[in-house]
């Protein structure tokens, strides 16, 4: 179960998508959220989806790994478009249980559940891709470049990044001591997988009290370690991996930014909306 | 040639909590490590030895006594960056070394705080891993590597940031048997081929075989003092100490003792057999 956490995972590649500057990488992910929640057609919907998998495609991280990150928000997806077929009834009636039954799957509730589904997906899809393609030091460079503005109002942004590569980095770490701590407390006879809610949640401090005095004595050796490295405050560390603005990047901004402006044309303009699903009749 | 002296402790006292009136970890060792030379400091558990490491490193300051890193005196907190620079430390937990989710990266942690170019990075970076022999798992996740691997990635990391000296602070304590090999054997080869200044802290006797000099800490004194061969000689000395001199080694000696020419430097069983046996041979038996 723990192992099937894939978050911050990082597949090194040399494909066009692992090029790209990371804090390129970031921004037109952000511009990516907007526009899909801007779409308004399943023409704009379906280009968005279309973007999303020509990522995927160009960054040859395997089909597998992708379809781990999609298999956790299986049973989220399920429930959304149960909901949306069951609470929404504009459209045409589509199929009722029974005659004068004030419940029944409408067209208006299968569309908004199609719709749902597929942008969630694309979400996802694009968010992992990041992260599959960009190693969490990148990654957290990236957020601390962008950030800087911030260091203005005194937040200390390079402390705050290096908090988050730290944490990444210790994510398996402390994963797998869980494993191990709950399996040395089984065998000296905790319940943990039985009994109700509140005895499992009191069995459960018994892994949770070790793990957190762990976590201080790992915490007091990685100091240690990172001051032998002379690391200071950091405020002006080097980079191994200069980040530049390449043509790459330009090519995929520009790409993004025809899609959204497609999206925004046939999201916001009625004719445009006319011209594309109805056949003009003569 | 003569060569200087790269550390060098006088009479250091060190007691880490005076108030709770805790035994003086330290209690004024003196002694002195060559550049180039392959230093094994032995002890049991709580003899002092990984607070020598620290007072190397300026991690910590002696109670009284000097101690001194190529000339600085540790005390100077001016100097204490270009301390940590001629001397690093590995220690014995690698997870809790490793700073980065990347091979290089972590590696580049070191030369990146040194504020160096980003191409002297990637050169050092790419000669550290080809040092101790990791190139090829650069890209790789950190997490996924064998404990030995980790232990080699810290070292790496160490000397990518080029010290004269680096001081292993049980660095096979966690690992199984061949990780330990790896490691020593990585260790050996950096003294040998790139010349670095290698002190040795363990409490595993038949890693000492293998050093220039080994000293003997007990209580935070300094029980012995010599080449490997003289140390394990005192076995009755070493055993009250608190350290099992290893079978092997008390063979080779009494052997050694008896007249039959056997190196001193076995460390296994497998090569214990392989010296013995060419021994026969050469005899023409």
């Amino acid at each position: 179960m723990i192992k099937d956490i894939t978050i911050g995972q990082f597949f090194p590649g040399q494909s066009f998508i692992h090029k790209l500057d990371p804090r390129a990488k970031i921004v037109l992910l952000i511009v990516y959220i907007v526009t899909l929640f801007l779409c308004k057609s399943f023409f704009s919907l379906a280009l968005m989806l279309a973007f999303a998998i020509t990522a995927v495609l160009l960054s040859r991280v395997s089909p597998k790994m992708i379809w781990k990150s999609m298999k956790a928000i299986v049973i989220l997806l399920v429930f959304t478009a149960v909901l949306q077929i069951v609470y929404n009834d504009k459209g045409d009636v589509l199929w009722k249980p029974f005659e004068n039954s004030s419940f029944a799957v409408t067209t208006g509730g299968v569309y908004a559940a199609v719709f749902l589904i597929v942008r969630i997906c694309a979400l996802i899809l694009l968010t992992s891709l990041l992260t599959y393609t960009t190693s969490a030091t990148l990654l957290t460079d990236a957020i601390e470049k962008l950030l800087s503005p911030l260091k203005l109002l005194r937040i200390p942004v390079h402390s705050l990044a290096m908090m988050m590569t730290i944490a990444l980095r210790f994510i398996p770490t402390l994963l797998r001591e869980i494993d191990i701590i709950m399996s040395a407390q089984k065998a000296r006879g905790a319940m943990l997988d039985s009994g109700g809610l509140g005895q499992r949640l009191k069995a459960l401090t018994s892994v949770f009290v070790p793990l957190l005095v762990s976590s201080f004595r790992r915490a007091a050796e990685l100091a240690t370690a990172m001051e032998c490295r002379c690391y200071t405050d950091g405020a002006n560390r080097t980079r191994m991996r200069r980040m530049r603005f390449t043509w790459r990047d330009l090519v995929a901004a520009l790409t993004l930014a025809a899609f959204a402006a497609a999206v925004i044309f046939t999201s916001f303009y009625p004719i445009a909306q006319t011209l594309i699903f109805q056949p003009v009749i003569t | 040639m003569e060569r200087k002296d790269l550390l060098s402790f006088q009479q250091v006292r060190f007691t880490y909590d005076e108030e709770a009136g805790t035994r003086p970890a330290l209690q004024g060792i003196s002694f002195t490590v060559k550049e180039g030379e392959f230093l094994c400091m032995l002890g049991h558990n709580g003899s002092g030895k990984s607070t020598v490491a620290k007072l190397a490193n300026a991690l910590l300051v002696p109670d009284s006594g000097t101690v001194l890193v190529d000339g600085a005196d540790t005390k100077d907190p001016e100097k204490q960056l270009e301390i940590r620079k001629t001397v690093g430390i590995v220690f014995q937990n690698p997870d809790n070394q490793i700073v980065a989710s990347i091979v290089e990266e972590d590696v580049a942690f070191g030369p990146e705080n040194l504020c160096l170019p980003p191409e002297e990075i990637r050169r050092r970076v790419d000669d550290a891993l080809k040092a101790v022999d990791m190139y090829d798992y650069r890209l790789q996740e950190t997490y996924c590597l064998s404990g030995g691997q980790k232990q080699r990635v810290a070292i790496a990391g160490m000397i990518a940031m080029r010290p004269k000296c680096v001081i292993f602070d049980e660095p096979t304590a966690m690992l199984d048997p061949k990780g330990r090999r790896s490691i020593l054997g990585t260790i050996k080869a950096l003294n040998r081929d790139f010349g670095l200044t290698v002190v040795l802290i363990t409490h595993f006797m038949e890693e000492a075989a293998a050093a220039d000099r080994v000293i003997v800490l007990d209580d935070g004194k300094i029980l012995l003092e010599g080449s490997p061969r003289e140390v394990f000689s005192h076995t009755d000395t070493l055993v009250s100490s608190g350290l099992e001199v290893p079978d092997t080694a008390k063979l080779c000696y009494e052997l050694n003792r008896r007249g039959v020419p056997m190196p001193a430097d076995v460390l296994t069983e497998d090569e214990f057999t392989g010296a013995f046996l060419k021994l026969l041979k050469e005899n023409g038996a």
